[in-house]
């Protein structure tokens, strides 16, 4: 921690403390021990002090103990020639100063009882509430707890004007944060800057002016240390407990606006134990390592007009958008609609312009929130039947994002336009195809509505791994070109890094359990060389779903040692799988259809079975309603896999795993697929060929039987015979 | 010869729950066994039943499930005082029907005050359900925490949407909540996990896992409660090893089988008759599958299960 800061908190601390045990020995002996202290309304007592250290402060004696501890717990002033960890002691001198300043606030209750107005708005000759009762923190503090407020801002000081300190007022409230105000800057405080400005203060519009001193702080801090007690359940002299909910959910952070005394440090250094960091408008030192914050702990001369956003950022705190706000219905209902050629007022993509979507994430600093910008012309300037190009270009910003997230992000534009009544979407990446029916351009539909659309969905569903999110619109040719031409080698770069990653070259796998609704011991394991039976879910989704829902159906699993590398068992996934499904399967093999094979829920996208007489094995996919070379109808087959059971010899299996390298390798791969309905081959045609030459035979689909050869054994049998299918001359199946 | 019983040796152990509060606390839970397998281990605590008092007078009940409180329906404390002080109810379950947003919409207030006089003129156990409207529910529950603070009431349905609003109030003012989840185990123990991250203490949760009436679904309601009940006994699925509320008596009376008289559905028999035992049937049927608490309506239904629960208590000589 910067040797400035620590020194100034340190020096800060050890002042109030000294205030603290004046005042307490003036007070004692003009009232006594047994004078019973206290703030107004609470069973919490001194909530720092009773939270922290359990102690319930109730007379003056018991104040006087507090401070013994006080100094105890006081760091010696930083020496100028020795060089330290200053981390620690600062920390404690900022519990310290709490400490103190709770005191001293308890005192001047004691002596000036009509200081504070002691209720929820400020009075004609007073806009001082002190500390907020227990009524008031019952009905506030919950909002903490359940998200209506995140937390709040602790304004220190002063803005440079009154309209600068209403700016960041308003923008704190969008964020439905609180803003707790004390202290002053040359003079002059918040509170009354709000007020000269005609702001309406107090509890109800969340600007709580607590007092015109720094050690009113503690109203805050109190205020949030009570709120882990009464809705956390955490015991007083939980401490670690206390500052662990606090650090955890209670989006709080100190802004000291003017100039930092020693005071304000060692208040700010106490702040830091409970996990809220200091965004300062003026230079003082920086702490950015991250340690006891979230985040950074200390980030300072942030000009006044970032100073919100920046504060939000550090702490952590995630914006909630609860409506898209553009002219038209939105929801699932709308998904499916179609817009036909007389419904049509303008189309882009989708062959008939240049079109392009692509998400990409960038740095914290160059992503700014909310920002919607649209580069050619909208709809309002152009004619019924008039077609542009079409670029979207959405650039996310977050802590937790990673690149590997931006094609699943992407992905979701599909539906999430879709869900705009009279918007049809089609395709993705540079084959996307919009369609905007008159309807919705009669009610005001514009592009640039895209972009609210992608911003407030984004935020919705992804909020856990992303922060900000902006988005340019293009419908300029030029401009489109450029994004197109860096769309393709960000494409191509994706498809390789997918292509690249292997089931060697990854140390956890993911289960999904989604399906143990209907198929309770049923768990897919999923690799990324063996997408999830459904089809619906690979390696990189899950790895996205586990960020988003950490207690949800997708949870890491460390592989562990490799047991069989062919049949593909690894221990930590026997473990996993043992235990997920409830002690039902004991053994499960990733790349076989003989020996443990994995277990099918119900929702597979085609099942593989083996045909002895050609010692093979056939896939059908769910929409081949025919007969199959082995008897049975895919709804039949379907019967035999499903369930969570295992059942060697049948095996649910995506479309994609058929063609990946790791398919059934154990019964020798791709190469023993003897049967494929037509339109199954047809469809994975192109992503077989790759591996048809890494086999040596080019020429493979061609010596895959389908449903025109035959629908039976004995039908497709003298084929395979013919094309002398790899099959029949491999090692017996069975 | 004699015949050696197969035995299963259970892990696990459902927790054990005290609702209410003072004297008149009654536990709940504590099972180590499936449903009355007392030669496998124990059952301290016998499933009980909470009799439903409604904030208004029901207006779509049939004749047959009124006729015992029509002196007191539309006045709740007088329905509640009839329960315990007639027919012995154990405990009450406050159903704030009226609050929901499609019928009276009754303000979050006066359902409040509702049950805060309710709760004063009883002193068995008090359950208190909303409308199962999330938002509405959000208004309602807070608002009755508040108003009955201390008073260890057992309020829900806690949903996923609201259960961090509802289930931190709880917190503050120590009542014990219902984890309500639409018939999916993961789903249940998911929320019951969200709930001990929101810091709920283990002691003051009830799982609701949805239940419907016979002839309704109840066997898919069945398979969940004994695959929450399997997998805390014996996988001890810890986050599962909570006591289970089956609230349905609200489900059996809306249904046609109960409300047709005999006039019009001669071969279904007597309709009185037939909605005590679809109600008692319904109640049977939860109970085998690990129910520890059931909402019931009629008295005479609720006679049948008691008695039942006893013999079912009754351990046989192994």
């Amino acid at each position: 921690m910067s040797k400035i800061i620590c020194s100034a908190a340190i020096r800060g601390a050890h002042k109030i403390v000294g205030t603290a045990e004046t005042k307490c020995e003036d007070a004692l002996k003009k009232w006594g021990p047994d004078q019973e202290i206290g703030f107004p309304n609470t069973t919490y007592y001194l909530p720092i002090i009773y939270g922290i250290l359990g102690i319930p402060v109730k007379t003056l004696g018991d104040a006087k103990g507090v401070l013994d501890k006080c100094k105890k717990l006081l760091p010696a002033p930083v020496s100028d020639k020795v060089w330290l960890p200053y981390l620690a002691p600062a920390l404690e001198a900022g519990m310290a100063t709490f400490f103190a300043e709770e005191i001293i606030e308890a005192i001047r209750y004691l002596e000036e009882p009509d200081f504070y107005t002691k209720g929820e708005d400020p009075l004609p000759d007073n806009i001082w509430l002190g500390a907020a009762d227990d009524v008031i923190m019952r009905k506030r503090g919950v909002e903490f707890v359940d998200g209506t407020a995140p937390g709040f801002a602790a304004i220190l000081g002063a803005a440079p004007t009154k309209e600068i300190a209403v700016k960041i007022a308003i923008e704190l409230q969008e964020k439905n944060l609180y803003v707790f105000m004390c202290s002053d800057h040359e003079g002059k405080t918040m509170s009354e800057q709000l007020i000269e400005a005609g702001v309406q203060i107090g509890w109800p519009t969340r600007l709580v002016s607590f007092g015109p001193s720094y050690t009113a702080a503690v109203f805050a801090m109190g205020f949030a240390t009570r709120a882990a007690m009464s809705f956390g359940g955490i015991k007083p002299g939980d401490f670690a407990g206390n500052l662990r909910y606090n650090k955890d959910r209670i989006f709080a952070f100190a802004m000291p606006l003017g100039t930092v005394t020693d005071e304000w440090y060692a208040n700010a250094a106490g702040a830091i134990n409970w996990g809220f960091p200091t965004i300062a408008d003026t230079p003082i030192p920086q702490v950015l390592p991250t340690g006891i914050c979230t985040y950074e702990h200390v980030v300072s001369n942030v000009p006044h007009d970032q100073i919100v956003a920046r504060a939000i950022e550090v702490r952590g705190l995630k914006v909630a958008i609860s409506k898209v706000d553009i002219p038209m219905s939105y929801g699932p209902a709308f998904e499916g609609e179609r817009i036909r050629k007389d419904d049509l007022y303008f189309e882009c993509g989708g062959g008939r312009t240049l079109g392009v979507e692509l998400t990409i994430s960038k740095d914290m600093s160059e992503v700014e929130d909310g920002k919607i910008e649209m580069i050619g012309p909208d709809l309002d300037q152009i004619k019924e039947g008039d077609k542009l190009p079409f670029a979207a270009l959405i650039e996310v910003a977050g802590r937790q994002m990673k690149p590997g997230f931006e094609p699943i992000l992407e992905r979701q534009i599909h539906h999430l336009i879709n869900y705009v009544q009279g918007i049809m979407h089609i395709g993705q990446r540079s084959i996307m195809w919009i369609r905007v029916g008159k309807a919705a351009v009669e009610k005001g539909f514009l592009l640039k509505h895209l972009g609210k659309v992608i911003h407030a969905k984004y935020h919705q569903d992804f909020g856990n791994i992303l922060d900000k999110v902006q988005i340019k619109i293009y419908t300029d040719e030029e401009r489109v070109k450029e994004v197109l031409e860096m769309a393709k080698k960000l494409y191509k770069q994706r498809d390789e890094r997918v292509e690249g990653m292997t089931d060697e070259t990854e140390e956890t796998y993911y289960s999904c359990t989604l399906c143990q609704s209907f198929a309770p011991s049923h768990v897919c394991v999923i690799t990324p060389e063996r997408t999830g039976m459904c089809g619906a879910y690979n390696w990189l989704d899950c790895e996205v779903s586990y960020e988003i829902n950490p207690t949800g159906p997708n949870q890491p699993i460390e592989k562990g040692e490799c047991i069989d590398p062919v049949l593909g068992q690894w221990k930590g996934i026997t473990d996993f799988v043992f235990k997920a499904s409830r002690q039902k399967i004991e053994q499960v093999s990733a790349y076989s259809l003989m020996n443990f094979p994995m277990t099918a829920c119900g929702c597979f996208e085609c099942v593989a079975t083996i045909l002895p007489l050609c010692n093979g094995i056939m896939i059908v996919n769910r929409n081949f309603m025919g007969m199959t070379p082995c008897g049975m109808k895919f709804t039949t087959l379907a019967g035999m896999v499903g369930g969570g059971n295992q059942t060697p010899g049948f095996l649910g299996v995506s479309k994609h795993y058929i063609c990946s390298r790791k398919f059934l390798k154990a019964e020798g791969g791709l190469k023993r697929v003897v049967w494929l309905p037509k339109m199954l081959k047809e469809e994975i045609a192109e992503r077989m060929e790759p591996i048809c030459e890494e086999m040596g035979i080019p020429n493979f689909p061609e010596m895959i039987a389908d449903d025109t050869i035959g629908t039976t054994e004995e039908e497709i049998l003298p084929f395979l015979e013919e094309k002398g299918h790899p099959a029949l001359t491999m090692d017996p199946l069975m | 010869m004699t015949i050696e019983i197969p035995k299963i040796a259970y892990a696990g152990k459902i927790k054990e729950i005290p609702l209410g509060r003072g004297e008149n606390i009654i536990t709940v839970g504590g099972e180590s066994c499936c449903p009355f397998h007392l030669f496998e281990g124990a059952m301290p605590h016998p499933p009980k039943i909470a009799m439903e008092v409604y904030d208004r007078a029901p207006e779509d009940w049939p004749d047959t499930a009124l006729e015992p409180f029509a002196d007191v329906a539309g006045d709740p404390v007088a329905w509640a005082r009839k329960c315990v002080d007639t027919y012995g109810a154990e405990m009450i379950a406050l159903q704030l029907a009226s609050t929901d947003p499609n019928a009276e919409d009754t303000p979050a207030d006066e359902a409040a005050a509702i049950t805060k006089k309710v709760s004063d003129a009883v002193e068995v156990p008090l359950f208190v359900f909303g409308s199962s409207s999330v938002d509405k529910d959000t208004e309602v529950l807070k608002a009755v925490c508040e108003a009955c603070e201390g008073k260890n009431l057992i309020i829900g349905p806690l949903a996923e949407g609201n259960y961090r609003a509802i289930g931190a109030t709880a917190i503050g003012y120590q009542h014990t909540v219902m984890a309500s989840t639409p018939i999916d185990i993961n789903l249940a123990k998911q929320l019951n996990i969200l709930l001990g991250n929101l810091n709920v203490p283990d002691d003051k949760i009830i799982i609701d896992p949805t239940t419907g009436a016979l002839g309704y679904g109840l066997e898919y309601c069945y398979s969940v409660m004994e695959r929450i009940r399997t997998a805390a006994l014996v996988q001890e699925d810890e986050r599962l090893q909570f006591p289970i509320i089956a609230n349905f008596a609200k489900e059996v009376w809306k249904t046609k089988e109960v409300r047709l008289s005999e006039m019009e559905a001669p071969l279904l028999g007597d309709q009185k008759k037939r909605g005590i035992l679809i109600e008692a049937m319904t109640a049977q049927c939860v109970l085998l599958a690990g129910a520890d608490i059931l909402v019931m309506r009629h008295p005479e239904a609720i006679n049948l299960v008691k008695e039942s629960i006893q013999d079912l208590m009754i351990r046989g000589e192994s």
